[in-house]
């Protein structure tokens, strides 16, 4: 009889265990997205990162900022880190590179000159961003300094030139729009702690809408002359939800002009 | 010592742009004066379909030259001899001036897209109103901030980075969308609900609600200002305000209320319209036209401050030119 009641309570257990897997896959198959005319998910809108990646990628204590007069203003948050499995694959002489821009990222850091973020960057700076969505382009504007790139959804073919934001052609797959971006130059980094690449770098991106405001962001990093395997990262795109919310400029070229000229400036005569 | 595109920047709006053989007479209604029937093509969402990469450039200037004063339209030949005078006037590759002068003209049309033609319908300038083609009398006030404003850049040229235009500064090519020597392509791309203006230079989105949303708050100025747009029939008409008061058109303030329209009058071309509105700086509103032509091209990245060279090193000879006349004392 004992043995009986323990089989049903085990089966009523593993019972209960598979409608609670099915009812989550449910849950997150079971979200229909609101679709554009031509029957894609309607990305448009205003997204924005929730996380410290923008200052590394890699999961990292507090600490102290670069700058002694910001105090805790210009400290380092912490961050779990969004790289699938914690860490960066370097070759032995690109970690190396990387230490170097890591104890440099004062001077070093593009973004401490206001030079465009690169992607996939561009997505977890802290400012907001906005899609426009069309069947044959997909505009990604970003407040950063007005960053903005074009997704190409009609096989625009390979780059014709190298750039800071790369080349970017994009399909879809089910529900999950797939960005494939090329030609970028070696000039960005993928975060304030000197995370870099080289000109071969190769990044395809997911974005997927699992709920009416979060987006399932996905980056694949590919870069044989860096990393000794491709590598992932992850994280949720959340949508500004305030009422008539709206990019506003932050146009940081002139923000920047006296570090980079003040010393080429006219000095006041003696 | 002038740098060869500030002599460049003197001549920015005389520019040219081919059109499709459209005559566009200023006060006629909405459709075009062709015999073919044209059907305006519309967007999934229903709007008048203005989507695509434009280019405005064009010979015809802003501002009717004093020479053709009295002419708003120009016959054939006026307009080849215009045209003529124009090439020459803007040839780095002529052959006058010795060595010195020909290293200061390397900046030449090569680097350029000006176009070749004025305007389809031989209009001696942009501006249609007022009648004369010219920008309406500055007010006092104005007046004297411009002067004020040209008085210390031309003292203090090449001192700092704050001296030189917005294009040198690779801050932004501005409001509204003149023609300029290059870079003259803009794209558009409607979703529901918006419609956004993609400048390849200095790549900036402009990304305009169509939802009726009020402006900004008026404490937020912005250097592009902050637009709003609705249709009106079938054309589009974005209204900006909010403009910094570092921003300046011609002599306009933070008070600049500008008014596009943005009509596409056949397959090839959008008729942009504007009008500057700042009763603190211009004695009259006025209002120019510009056709804006369809072209395959794309618009590319283009990464203005990340190769800003120029500025540095403009700045640096300026330095070294003092030192040297100063016997190089340190």
């Amino acid at each position: 009889m004992r043995n009986r009641s323990m089989a049903c309570i085990n089966v009523l257990m593993t019972g209960v265990a598979i409608l609670a897997l099915a009812s989550t896959a449910a849950f997150a198959q079971s979200f229909k997205p609101p679709r554009t005319a031509d029957g894609k998910p309607n990305l448009n809108g205003i997204w924005q990162v929730m996380n410290t990646a923008n200052w590394d990628i890699a999961p990292h204590a507090a600490q102290a900022g670069q700058v002694v007069a910001l105090g805790a203003t210009g400290a380092e948050p912490a961050g779990l880190g969004v790289v699938e499995g914690g860490e960066i694959p370097y070759l032995p002489d690109a970690l190396k590179t990387k230490q170097q821009n890591y104890a440099n990222r004062l001077k070093n850091d593009p973004e401490v000159k206001c030079y465009l973020p690169g992607v996939p960057r561009a997505t977890y700076m802290p400012y907001p961003f906005q899609i426009v969505q069309t069947p044959k382009t997909i505009l990604m504007s970003y407040e950063y300094d007005g960053a903005v790139r074009t997704i190409y959804m009609d096989n625009p073919g390979p780059a014709p030139v190298d750039s800071w934001m790369g080349w970017s052609a994009g399909h879809w797959e089910g529900d999950t729009l797939v960005v494939d971006v090329t030609g970028f130059n070696d000039s960005t980094w993928f975060d304030r702690a000197g995370d870099f690449h080289s000109d071969e770098l190769h990044v395809v991106e997911r974005y997927t809408l699992v709920s009416p405001d979060v987006i399932n962001y996905e980056a694949t990093i590919q870069d044989p002359k860096v990393f000794s395997r491709t590598w992932k990262m992850s994280m949720p795109l959340y949508r500004h939800v305030e009422k008539n919310f709206q990019l506003l400029e932050f146009k940081c070229v002139e923000f920047v002009e006296e570090l980079l000229y003040g010393h080429l400036r006219k000095q006041p005569s003696k | 010592m002038n740098a060869p595109f500030r002599i460049a920047t003197a001549v920015v709006l005389a520019a040219a742009t081919h059109l499709a053989g459209q005559v566009f007479k200023p006060a006629a209604a909405k459709t075009s004066s062709t015999a073919k029937a044209w059907t305006q093509p519309r967007t999934a969402d229903g709007q008048p379909d203005l989507e695509g990469v434009w280019t405005n450039s064009t010979l015809t200037p802003l501002e009717r030259p004093a020479e053709l004063a009295g002419k708003p339209y120009l016959t054939e030949q006026e307009a080849a001899d215009f045209v003529k005078r124009l090439l020459q006037q803007v040839n780095s590759d002529r052959r006058d001036g010795g060595p010195q002068v020909d290293v200061n003209r390397s900046y030449n049309e090569f680097w350029r897209d000006r176009g070749n033609d004025l305007v389809a319908d031989r209009r001696s300038s942009l501006i249609v109103d007022p009648s004369d083609g010219r920008i309406p009398p500055l007010t006092p006030e104005a007046q004297k901030r411009v002067a004020e404003t040209r008085a210390f850049n031309q003292q203090h040229a090449n001192e700092g980075p704050e001296t030189f235009s917005l294009w040198e500064r690779c801050i932004m090519r501005g409001l509204p969308l003149v023609p300029g020597p290059y870079n003259n392509d803009f794209q558009i791309v409607q979703s529901a609900g918006s419609v956004t203006i993609l400048a390849e230079m200095i790549h900036d989105a402009r990304i305009i609600p169509l939802d009726g949303r009020p402006h900004a708050p008026a404490g937020i100025r912005q250097w592009m200002g902050d637009s709003r747009g609705h249709w009106e029939g079938n054309t589009l008409v974005v209204d900006t305000t909010n403009f910094s008061p570092k921003f300046s058109f011609r002599g306009s303030d933070a008070n600049l209320h500008l008014i596009e329209r943005f009509t596409r009058v056949d397959p090839e071309t959008i008729m942009y319209e504007f009008t500057v509105d700042d009763p603190t700086a211009f004695t009259k509103p006025w209002t120019a036209r510009v056709p804006m032509r369809k072209t395959p091209e794309r618009v590319f990245e283009y990464a203005c401050h990340e190769g800003n060279y120029a500025l540095a090193d403009i700045l640096a000879g300026a330095r070294a030119q003092e030192k040297s006349a100063a016997g190089g004392a340190h």
